[in-house]
């Protein structure tokens, strides 16, 4: 079997259907506009057929993760710090305010903070699900004290999340 | 004769081309490419910062809800971007959960969130790119690229909010969904000056109600 899969990105898709041809198998053609990857046998045909560049090639596993330099990781965590405070700060400003456009303002403020976040966790160590690093951080999650439904989802995540290190 | 540098999208005030002065240039002059503002920009010739040794510490520390939200929310957008959509709504759901948990931080004004501003540009950002550069870490160093125009960017909105906040009323505001910068104007740039991600990418935030 390939190493590869096709998947569509249906924010993309144009609805074209020319990987509806071109496919061998009919892996392409679903009710859920999915590429059913049990048919799929990865050999990219669609991939160059379509003129939306709307489907990958993706390997089942991915690359293992870099490995990161701990006082960069270090470093990074201050900038996380100090973003997730200032997210707080326009957070109690959208709450506390009755002004619409200070509103808009704070909330735009929340999103660009939250953004900066997730992209700054991505170079500290977790860019990739299936690390190590995210599988200690959820089961550290499980350690406190949490709602059952919410252990149930942590426990879900390990499960699905094959790890890849 | 001097040239000035736009820190957002890198356009370039050539004097000598110019013909005007920088200095003499009105208050409200904004970069023709991204429309940041005058006082943003920084003369070519840069002071050389003092390189310090920066230690390790072996410090465990305990994350935040609100950090363990947005880590959450990270992890979610990696799913997404592997397809694995059934992951990423577990993620989402984790985020919003810590989320709510997550106290908001009471400020008196918002010169406490430019007072924060200031301290990681002028050091929280210059250590970690002091530490990524001997560490040759290039995607930290996009990381902080990235965040450290972006923190100018919410610097240089607040104060004109301060100074006056009527300058939002009659304009939209966009967000970067990539980068989290943030424009206001009428119109959206084509793409955004500090990640370069196609102006789609550029969502609105709206007044509410
Ligand atoms: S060829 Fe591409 S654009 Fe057309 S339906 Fe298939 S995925 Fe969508
Ligand atoms: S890679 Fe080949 S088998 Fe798989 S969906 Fe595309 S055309 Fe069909
Ligand atoms: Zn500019
Ligand atoms: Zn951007």
């Amino acid at each position: 079997m390939s190493s590869l899969r096709a998947v569509r990105n249906l924010r993309i898709c144009s609805k074209d259907c020319l990987c509806l041809y071109v496919c061998p198998t009919g892996a392409t053609d679903t009710e859920t506009g999915q590429i059913d990857f049990e048919k799929c046998i990865g050999c990219g045909a669609c991939s160059k057929a379509c003129p939306s560049g709307a489907i990958s090639m993706v390997p089942y596993q991915y690359p293992k993760q870099q490995v990161k330099d701990k006082l960069v990781v270090e470093k990074l965590n201050e900038i996380i710090r100090s973003k997730v405070e200032q997210e707080k700060m326009a957070q109690y400003v959208y709450d506390n305010s009755d002004d619409v456009v200070l509103k808009q303002f704070s909330k735009a403020l929340i999103r660009a903070n939250r953004l900066i976040v997730e992209d700054l966790y991505r170079e500290a160590g977790y860019m990739l699900p299936q690390s190590q690093n995210t599988r200690d951080f959820l089961n550290k999650l499980l350690d406190e004290n949490i709602e059952n439904d919410i252990k149930d989802d942590i426990k879900k995540l390990l499960d699905m999340l094959e790890l890849n290190e | 004769m001097k040239k000035y540098i736009c820190p957002i999208c890198g356009y370039v005030y050539d004097e000598a081309k110019e013909g005007v002065k920088f200095v003499d240039l009105k208050d409200d002059w904004k970069c023709p490419l991204c429309g940041a503002p005058k006082n943003l920009f920084e003369a070519e010739a840069q002071v050389v910062e003092e390189i310090e040794e920066l230690e390790e510490t072996d410090e465990l520390r305990e994350m935040s809800y609100g950090e363990i939200s947005a880590l959450c929310s990270s992890l979610a957008r990696g799913c997404d971007k592997q397809y694995l959509f059934e992951e990423a709504k577990l993620f989402t759901k984790l985020s919003d959960y810590y989320n709510k948990k997550s106290k908001t931080k009471t400020i008196n004004n918002l010169d406490e969130l430019l007072s924060k501003i200031n301290e990681d540009l002028e050091k929280n950002y210059k250590q970690a790119r002091l530490v990524a550069t001997k560490k040759e870490d290039r995607g930290a160093l996009r990381v902080i690229t990235w965040g450290e125009k972006v923190s100018m960017i919410l610097k240089s909105l607040i104060n004109q909010y301060e100074q006056d906040k009527n300058f939002i009323n009659k304009t939209k505001v966009y967000v970067c969904d990539i980068c989290g910068f943030i424009y206001i104007g009428d119109n959206k740039p084509e793409i955004c000056p500090v990640c370069k991600v196609p102006s789609f990418k550029l969502l609105e935030v709206g007044k509410e109600g």
